[in-house]
Order: C-alpha cells, then sequence, then structure tokens
C-alpha cells in the first residue's frame, strides 16, 4: 500500500458525503482513478451514500416550479427547432418595433453582431388572462443567460437565469417601448453570484409592444445608455 | 435519458414528473426554504436540459444520478452563503411542509425504503450520524465540522467512513 495511497484512503467517505471542497474532490477523482484500492473503496460506500438522499421526508414542490420549468424547456425547445428549419425567415428580416433613433442604432448593433450567436426566442405561452414571453437575449452580453416575462393584468414579472454581473455599481434596467421612444418602466435589477434575478414591472404594459433590459449606473437613468442586452417583444 | 438532452420536451416532463418531487424535497431538506429549493431544483433541472451533465448508465439509476446533481447544487448554494440562514426542516419549518399527497404504489415502496434508510441512519451511534448529516444534508465541509465539534478532521473523517460503512452493512443485510 502506497504512502500516496494512505493519504487518500480516509477521504473516501468525505468525497461521498460532498464533504470535501472542490480541490479537494478534484484531487480525489484523479487519485481514485488510478488507485484500485480507493475505486474498490468508493464502489463499496457509495451504496450508503446514495441511499441518504432517499431518507428524506417527501414535500411536494410547488405546481409552479413545474409550469416554469416547462416554459423555459418548451421555449428553448421552439427555439431549437427554428433554428433548424433554414426556410424560415430569420429574426433580423422579421420587422422591428419602432425604436428611438439612438436606441434603435443600439438594437441594430445587437442584431448585426457578426458572428455572434443572438438567443432567438420570442414564445408566447399560456392563455388566458395571462402569457409568458422569453428574452431575445444579446449572446456576446449574456451567453448563458435566458429570461421570462410572464405579463398578467398588465403587469410584468421578469425572471432572468444565466445573466452576468451588470457590473461595478450598475445595474440592469427596465425600459418599456411607447409611443416612439424607450421609456423607464420603473424597475431596477440585479442578479445573485449564479445570475438569477427578477423584477416586478410597475409600469403599465398596456399597449407596450416591447420591454427591454439594458445596464445602467447604479440609481438608474433617462434614457438607455446602451445596446440591450435582452429584449421582450409583446405585440 | 437520451431523448431529453436530445432536446424533446415531453420526455424532459416525464423526467421531472418522476424525479423532480425528489429533488425538491432533498433540497428543501438541506436548505430549509421552499423559494431557495425551488431555484436550486430549477438550476438542476435546467442544467440536465441544457445538457450540461451528461447521464452515465454505469454510474448508477437516473433518480441516484438526477439527486446527485441537486446536492451538488445545493452544497453550491450553501457554500456561496445564497442561503443567509441555515434552517433545517424542523419544528420551525413544519408550517411550510406540505407532504406529498398522492400514494401510488412507487410512492409506497419510497416511503419505505426512505424508513430503512433513516432506521439505518439512526441506528449509528450518535457521533457517526451527527457527521454524516452535518456533511450530507448541512452541506459543510470536514474542516467545518471538525471545528463546530472541536476535534480533530482525521477523526471527523474516520467516523464518516465508519457511519457509511455500518449504513451499507445495515442496508445490504451484511453481517459484521
Amino acid at each position: 500500500m502506497s504512502r500516496d495511497h494512505e493519504q487518500y484512503e480516509e477521504n473516501v467517505g468525505a468525497y461521498l458525503l460532498g464533504a470535501l471542497t472542490e480541490l479537494e474532490s478534484e484531487v480525489f477523482e484523479r487519485h481514485v482513478a488510478s488507485c484500485p484500492i480507493c475505486r474498490q473503496d468508493f464502489e463499496h460506500l457509495r451504496v450508503a451514500a446514495e441511499a441518504l438522499p432517499r431518507a428524506v421526508e417527501p414535500v411536494e414542490p410547488p405546481a409552479s416550479l413545474k409550469k416554469s420549468l416547462m416554459e423555459v424547456v418548451n421555449a428553448e425547445a421552439k427555439q431549437r427547432s427554428q433554428a433548424a428549419a433554414p426556410a424560415r425567415k430569420r429574426f433580423w428580416q422579421r420587422p422591428f418595433p419602432r425604436l428611438s433613433p439612438a436606441f434603435a442604432a443600439g438594437m441594430a448593433c445587437l442584431l448585426l453582431v457578426a458572428g455572434v450567436g443572438i438567443g432567438v426566442g420570442v414564445a408566447n405561452i399560456g392563455g388566458g388572462n395571462g402569457k409568458t414571453v422569453t428574452a431575445l437575449v444579446d449572446r456576446s452580453a449574456a451567453p448563458m443567460g435566458t429570461a421570462t416575462l410572464k405579463v398578467s393584468d398588465n403587469h410584468g414579472v421578469m425572471k432572468v437565469q444565466g445573466m452576468p454581473q451588470p457590473g461595478d455599481n450598475r445595474v440592469y434596467e427596465v425600459w418599456v417601448h411607447r409611443g416612439d421612444k424607450f421609456v423607464p418602466a420603473g424597475a431596477l435589477f440585479g442578479v445573485s453570484r449564479d445570475g438569477s434575478g427578477s423584477a416586478a414591472i410597475p409600469s403599465d404594459l398596456k399597449g407596450v409592444d416591447t420591454v427591454a433590459v439594458t445596464r445602467e449606473a447604479q440609481g438608474g437613468a433617462d434614457q438607455p445608455s446602451e445596446q440591450p442586452v435582452m429584449s421582450f417583444k409583446l405585440a | 435519458m437520451h431523448v431529453v438532452q436530445g432536446g424533446d420536451p415531453r420526455a424532459f416532463e416525464v423526467l421531472y414528473d418522476r424525479h423532480g418531487g425528489a429533488a425538491f424535497s432533498l433540497a428543501y431538506r438541506m436548505v430549509g426554504k421552499r423559494a431557495v429549493a425551488e431555484d436550486i431544483v430549477q438550476e438542476a433541472f435546467l442544467s440536465i436540459w441544457r445538457s450540461k451533465v451528461r447521464y452515465e448508465r454505469e454510474k448508477g439509476s437516473v433518480r441516484t444520478w438526477v439527486l446527485g446533481i441537486v446536492h451538488h447544487r445545493t452544497i453550491d448554494a450553501l457554500r456561496r452563503n445564497l442561503v443567509h440562514e441555515r434552517r433545517r426542516a424542523s419544528a420551525e419549518g413544519l408550517e411550510e411542509r406540505q407532504e406529498a399527497k398522492e400514494l401510488t404504489d412507487v410512492e409506497a415502496a419510497r416511503r419505505e425504503e426512505a424508513r430503512e434508510v433513516r432506521a439505518a441512519l439512526q441506528a449509528l451511534p450518535g457521533e457517526q450520524s451527527r457527521v454524516i448529516e452535518l456533511a450530507y444534508y448541512g452541506g459543510f465541509t470536514h474542516t467545518q465540522i471538525a471545528e463546530m465539534l472541536d476535534m480533530p478532521v482525521g477523526t471527523v473523517k474516520g467516523r464518516m467512513r465508519l457511519g457509511l460503512e455500518k449504513m451499507r452493512r445495515e442496508l445490504t443485510g451484511e453481517v459484521a
């Protein structure tokens, strides 16, 4: 039995219980891959560790969890199928809402970034009193970002995931396209370390055809100062 | 699983229906807050959908795999201090708890299995079950546990290992 093996042998239980740090886990995994004794030990004790989640008292998840998951999944599946259908009109070939000149230039930049994948998703889900719209995300600004906007009774709740931090002393600001210009929607938000966040939009969304999000200085701005990182087409 | 990760929403829905409850129960047991547990489960299932983690049949059942992903993500959340108040789903959390109502044959078998695992855990000497619970359900590292219990790290690791070994024997019916 090598000294190397002895050093790692006692870590098997801690590894299986998730009690090692990330770095320690990686080191242990490398060792197990090359040590048949530890590998055997690992397989031996795995039965017990894998039983632990099954000891938990069952708790019913809220129905809203499945609903929100399936909204994202269905919207992304639709995006994939659209991307796989070359005969369909591309996003940038479709008419876009009238924008103020400065913001329109930003939106145009967003759409014309050569060679950059842009997440295209305009999916209306649900019906009746509300609908959920999936964001069009600028992949150059938010490679992993996804977002939905749930609109009911002319008010909206936005949920984002996988978004980068907006930057030091900056926040995400929500804009609504009303008349022929974008105005603040009265909603600023940040994202947690895992990139998730949400914002309730106090503005009345009646007559609004587009909602957009930009990064602005703390406290928000009167006009968008940059191209949007995402937008939602409501009409 | 290939169908789910290949982009079939219906297959994904079946996966969630089968394992979403157990995933939520585990995350809730660990963080003690429904909203945080929801976020963790949503992230875990979306990572499966987006094929960021691949299922390998030889490493166990789909359920074990899904619960492993949820466990890792919950530990990440706990260690990143996303859960500011580490509250266990104990007496104070009971008002939030809603027992799963459905009791199908499969569910009944799972509850029986849960009772067996809990019995195996409770049969351990207190010092072993404590380190196992702090690590697995509490998301604490071995060094944190050593500090909390004021004992050497080696002792903590040893108790984890011994406890798992005894649980394994209890669960498999193997005589020591």
